[in-house]
């Protein structure tokens, strides 16, 4: 590339940006909503965070305790408070600062181009936090201290910079693993910025992340990329090899939403505006799930409930926000929840029940931060969905649009959850046919609205990217297969090495990967995840005999199951995605580009405690021909060494150029 | 929050753990032969130990599950971890410890496992001990430590078989590594369970990190940073 060339770039780059900026939601937002609530941000931000660190928990063996109990909507919803800009010192640098403190890593890519605009300081350490009123303290590994991490809140064009420091405990008596790397899910990042698996950094040290926020198609589009790339509702978590389930299930992971004039954080009338429920914490309003298991009062805590040596145990509360079945005051209008799957592994299977214990309408208007070209209303059960419920696997992300104007003041929503939790405080159902356990929270309509309710939500939510589906031929083709051999997870016959390239994809080019569930045991369902940017599902089949016929592949029957069908949150031609839902024998063919960026990234089951038992394999992105030979080459003979086949490491098929 | 050079070095000297412990130390949380279980075993020289107190308590572990007659994977497994121990021959037998548990244990009798350890050169290596008992025992020994709380995979005897379980008991880390990846990838996931280091030793370890992802960039001189 010229240098000239490059220059035009780098100025229409600076005008694009800059437009960004005047027409970009974070500054109105800002404007309207900053008077009152700056001030109380300001008071968050500047809480000592040198206080000491809390006693290391005594946990309570390793036997899973029923948890205590704890009375149902008595805790308000808490709404993780955005992220405080800060900034830095020693100042960010494109290399390491090694001197400084700062982990090993490659230089960071296109950092002229993507000068940080704006600086973040996230702090991982030891704390306490109560998940209910009931309860007392837990200890926690949270960002800043909290659990969930404050929000990070962004826009397209605003380049960020968020310094990871690592201040865990030297020695725990957690389940966790003190060393952290920070992976942006599923942000169009930069390798060395990815938080890959293998590049984690203990006590001490700290990690300077950039992102770009901008839209894939940099090189092509130039600027800031393609706008249709968008996406918006991001999480950041651990990754730490061996212990992503245990260090999520302490604690370390938030919410990173990245806005645009399409999705511009406020509801204002304004160009290209969807005009979605869009202030967030007010109208729209992040609803982070997981599940956890609490040990009886002792100590003054209620541990919770962990085993050194396993994974993250399986819960019998369930938490939004951190909070075990929380409240939530609404007004008669139309609000925005950004549901996250944070794991460690449980599946949701949600609906909402109105106060007749009939089930209530929502209309999915994004999947993994990718807006549906149609949005999707699921007001009962379908043929496609037998029980009218929403399935959520980990890391997935929902955002549903909930209109209270269909109740009326003084009656009471639900959120329900197919699988029922330990409540302990015998009550009523709340709803007729809503048993307690089965609820995640409760929405009280207090009024009608105050804030002008949005318009009806679009018909269409948008273009989708173009030059990827059918008849365009993608530049290579490639099988990844999870399999169960001798009790070991592998994928395509290996298990994660950090170490270990295993796929090398040429910068630039498209490729149709297909995913393939061969772990008959269990008839598990795996999340697949793939780094770094969104897939286009073409096709799911299935091997209706996996052990006599391993090879005959079916449609499957798309009216039959949720989530194995390709429903309109998952077929190629309306969505986008980042977590491939994969029950056993299951193929799912996808596209993808690789652009922009070069380094290393992760393919994985984002059941972390599969993850963490190395279900989960490294690809490259290269942009030399001389180093994609010379790692297929590797991928080759490692395979020949560990006596594989060594055209299941290879292209199935493959343009002259890839 | 703010950092310099110098209180890098002072706000850290407190982690700085103690000196190598001449006496073996669980840690405080290990929930110790509860979980490990105190079973009378038997080494391959004959001797009887007592698997938490005399194997596990305080010490850094190796752990696989092999048996003596297995034609497939425990030759390879076994000859890998030959290679381990070369490796780590340092540390051997001091402050780490290497355990081959037998899946068979009616047919793997100590006679057995030392005719297989002589085959392998691994009967008189420092701190590697071939190990049999009471299959009632060695079942519960691999339920509590090769388990992943599955029941279709933990009453299977072979799931599991070609895990290295990893285990500190004076740091109650425990983490696991696969016997097929490289030599290097394996001592690395041992070292995930060393001791604590100081931050002097982490910031060391991190600048060799730092030279190696040099030299590869260096290698692929092409690779775009601009």
């Amino acid at each position: 590339m010229s240098k000239k060339r490059k220059k035009t770039k780098k100025e229409s780059s600076d005008v694009s940006r800059r437009d960004m900026l005047k027409m970009g939601g974070a500054a109105g937002a800002a404007t309207i909503l900053g008077p009152t609530m700056l001030t109380s941000w300001k008071a968050y931000a500047s809480q000592p965070t040198t206080s000491s660190p809390p006693a290391e928990p005594v946990l309570c063996g390793a036997t899973p305790p029923a948890s205590p109990a704890t009375t149902p909507f008595v805790d308000s919803l808490p709404i993780p408070f955005p992220a405080v800009p800060t900034i830095l010192f020693p100042t960010p640098t494109k290399a390491a600062n090694i001197a400084g403190g700062e982990a090993a890593r490659a230089d960071h890519q296109r950092w002229e181009e993507f000068s940080p605009d704006i600086f973040y300081y996230q702090e991982a350490r030891a704390a306490t936090h109560s998940f209910h009123r009931d309860l007392l303290p837990s200890y926690i590994w949270g960002f800043n201290g909290r659990y969930p991490a404050s929000t990070v809140l962004n826009a397209y064009g605003l380049s960020t910079l968020v310094r990871f420091k690592n201040k865990l405990p030297a020695v725990t008596s957690s389940f966790g693993r003190n060393e952290t790397t920070i992976h942006l899910h599923n942000g169009h990042t930069a390798s060395e910025s990815d938080g890959f698996a293998g590049d984690f950094f203990g006590p001490g040290l700290f990690k300077d992340n950039h992102y770009a926020n901008a839209y894939a198609g940099i090189d092509a589009f130039g600027g800031i990329g393609d706008p249709r790339e968008g996406m918006h509702t991001f999480w950041f978590h651990d990754h730490r090899a061996a212990f992503t389930a245990n260090n999520n299930y302490l604690g370390m992971n938030g919410m990173y939403i990245v806005y645009d004039q399409k999705d511009p954080g406020h509801e204002f009338n304004t160009p290209g505006s969807l005009r979605l429920p869009n202030y967030y914490g007010l109208t729209d309003i992040p609803l982070i799930l997981t599940d956890k298991r609490f040990c009886a009062a002792a100590n003054g805590r209620n541990e919770m409930f962990q085993v050194v040596g396993s994974g993250a145990p399986g819960g019998d509360k369930w938490v939004v926000n951190g909070k075990i079945q929380p409240k939530l005051n609404v007004a008669r209008r139309k609000y925005r929840f950004r549901i996250l799957n944070t794991g460690p592994a449980k599946v949701w299977n949600l609906k909402l029940v109105g106060p007749t214990g009939t089930q209530a309408p929502w209309t999915i208007v994004a999947v993994d931060a990718n807006f549906l070209r149609t949005p999707w209303t699921i007001s009962g059960n379908t043929t496609a969905l037998p029980t009218g419920d929403l399935q959520i696997h980990v890391a997935s992300r929902y955002d549903v649009i909930v209109d209270f104007s269909q109740f009326q003041v003084g009656q009471s929503v639900y959120l329900r959850e197919a699988a029922v939790q330990n409540v302990g405080v015998a009550t009523p159902d709340p709803a007729p046919g809503l048993p307690i356990g089965n609820v995640l929270m409760r929405f009280d309509v207090v009024s009608n609205a105050i804030i002008p309710d949005t318009p009806a939500i679009p018909s269409t939510l948008g273009d989708l990217p173009t030059g990827i589906l059918p008849p365009v031929v993608p530049d290579a083709t490639f099988e990844w297969r999870f399999t169960l051999d001798n009790g070991q997870f592998h994928i395509n016959g290996l298990p994660f090495d950090a170490n270990r390239v295993d796929h090398v994809v040429m910068k630039g080019t498209m490729e149709e990967w297909s995913l393939r569930n061969d772990v008959l045991a269990g008839n598990w369902v795996h999340p697949v995840h793939i780094h770094f940017e969104e897939g286009r599902i073409l096709e799911r089949t299935t091997r209706l005999d996996p052990v006599n016929q391993p090879d005959v592949h079916t449609p499957v029957n798309l009216q039959q199951v949720q989530g194995v069908g390709l429903n309109p949150d998952e077929d190629g031609n309306n969505a986008r995605r980042d977590v491939y839902p994969l029950p056993g024998q299951n193929t799912v063919k996808l596209r993808m580009k690789f652009r922009d960026f070069t380094g290393r990234y992760l393919i994985h089951c984002h059941n972390m405690n599969h993850e963490d038992n190395f279900m989960m394999v490294r690809w490259d992105i290269v942009d030399s021909i001389a180093e994609l030979r010379q790692k297929r080459e590797q991928i080759a003979q490692r395979r020949r060494e560990a006596g594989l086949p060594v055209e299941d490491g290879l292209p199935k098929s493959r343009k002259e150029t890839a | 929050m703010m950092m310099n050079r110098r209180n890098l070095f002072t706000n850290f000297a407190g982690d700085n753990p103690s000196a190598p412990k001449s006496t073996f130390t669980p840690h405080p949380a290990s929930l110790g032969a509860s979980v490990f279980t105190n079973a009378l075993l038997r080494t391959h020289e004959n001797k009887e130990v007592k698997f938490y107190d005399e194997l596990i308590k305080g010490r850094q572990v190796i752990i696989n599950l092999m048996y003596a007659n297995c034609d497939s994977a425990c030759p390879i497994i076994t000859s890998k971890l030959v290679k381990v121990h070369e490796a780590l021959k340092d540390r051997m037998g001091k402050d780490l410890f290497m355990y081959s548990i037998t899946l068979k244990p009616e047919q793997d009798d100590p006679a057995a496992l030392k005719k297989f350890a002589e085959m392998h050169g691994a009967a008189n290596l420092p701190g590697w001990l071939f190990l049999t008992g009471d299959p009632y025992d060695i079942e519960t020994i691999r339920y509590r430590l090769f388990r992943w709380d599955h029941i279709k995979f933990d009453l299977d005897p072979d799931v599991h078989a070609s895990m290295l379980r990893i285990i500190n008991d004076a740091t109650n880390c425990w983490t696991m590594a696969i016997p097929q990846s490289s030599l290097y990838t394996i001592l690395q996931h041992i070292s995930w369970a060393d001791p604590p280091k100081s931050l002097e030793e982490r910031l060391e370890e991190n600048k060799a990190i730092q030279e190696k992802i040099n030299k590869e960039v260096k290698q692929y001189g092409y690779r775009k940073t601009t």
